[in-house]
């Protein structure tokens, strides 16, 4: 009796209750951050080279790191509403981490699909364009040489995408499960106060 | 101090994040892009070597901006157990958590308008501050026995 109102009190959750809330929120911002990606990465493609830190492809960055950022929140917002409103810190730095890894592997597969089967020149035209802006842009051109260089080598290693997929998701991560603190912080039940 | 346990673990992972993000440049290397380094953040930043800090002669694996964010994190993240010995109470931590968001977006806004011209200096501080923010918006977490 004790230990039901103990387990009543202080749920433990396992990864498949996680997985409903984090795998939602995962598919969906993944799916928001690739078109947006994608949106920005076609007008990047059609811009002419101006050498400005503000070409479509560094906005994109900013605003796909932020809307991404908010994965970790809005997990523990479903998870509130869907599982259960107790949710502890820990609890919630988990369901956090588990969103930001879906998010950075569902967006590499995402982006690596669309290259198999829609647009197999998009990274090529998306490195070209890249490279010309880095050309026109103001500083010294060894720098600018040995970042071209980097950059090129970067598209064309066959490991790339391996790289990239396993080695976004540490700080990916690490970012929605920051947020997913502050989402427990603001969605999950208060304990109530004993005087 | 309560969750003790979680605290620490991510004071490593923050130190580390910290650490990582400082770039190539530590690790021997002239570039942070295509170094493991840069890999580890290019999800999460766009790495303009002309809006980074340099150290050993690369620049770090994320712009001025984020090193100041992540930073921020680790410094506010080292105050809490200071907020928990001086029992501090943080009632405004979300406010100006909203607050220095709203900094960054009208930072940033006010630069690709063309308003001002933000420097490595300036992205750094309002990155820092945003990061200070968030360690500190989460320190009841820590030491308020009302939360869990």
């Amino acid at each position: 009796m004790e230990e039901e109102i103990q387990t009543q009190e202080d749920p433990k959750y396992g990864i498949g209750d996680y997985m409903p809330s984090a795998g939602i929120v995962g598919v969906i911002f993944s799916l928001i951050t690739f078109a947006i990606g994608l949106f920005f990465g076609y007008q990047q493609i059609n811009a002419e080279p101006t050498g400005s830190f503000f070409s479509p492809f560094m906005i994109s960055s900013g605003v796909i790191c932020l809307i991404s950022a908010l994965a970790g929140l809005l997990a523990v917002w479903h998870f509130s509403k869907e599982v259960s409103p107790k949710i502890k810190l820990g609890q919630g730095a988990v369901l956090g981490f588990l969103t930001g890894a879906i998010i950075a592997i569902l967006s590499v597969v995402f982006s690596e699909l669309w290259v198999m089967l829609f647009d197999p020149e998009y990274t090529d035209k998306i490195l070209s364009s890249l490279i010309a802006n880095i050309e026109e842009m103001e500083m010294p051109s060894a720098q600018k040489n040995e970042m071209i260089d980097a950059m090129a080598e970067s598209v064309s290693s066959d490991q790339s995408v391996l790289r990239q997929l396993f080695m976004g998701i540490p700080i990916t991560g690490l970012i929605n499960l920051i947020t997913a603190l502050i989402g427990v912080k603001i969605f999950a039940e208060k304990p109530e106060e004993k005087f | 101090m309560t969750n003790r346990k979680l605290y620490f673990i991510l004071l490593v992972a923050f130190s580390g994040m910290v650490f990582l993000s400082l770039g190539g440049g530590v690790w021997g290397a002239g570039q942070s892009i295509n170094h493991w380094t840069g890999v580890l953040f290019q999800s999460v930043c766009h790495q303009d070597p002309t809006r980074s800090l340099y150290l050993y002669g690369a620049p770090m694996a994320v712009n001025s901006r984020c090193f100041g964010i992540f930073a921020g994190i680790l410094i506010g993240w080292l105050i809490i157990p200071l907020l928990s010995a001086i029992n501090f109470k943080n009632k405004l931590g979300l406010v100006v958590l909203l607050f220095a968001v709203m900094l960054q977006i009208l930072d940033y806004s006010g630069n690709l308008m063309g308003y001002w011209e933000n420097t490595n200096f300036s992205r750094v501080l309002l990155g820092g501050f945003l990061g200070v923010a968030v360690s500190l918006s989460l320190s009841d977490f820590f030491y308020n026995h009302n939360q869990t």
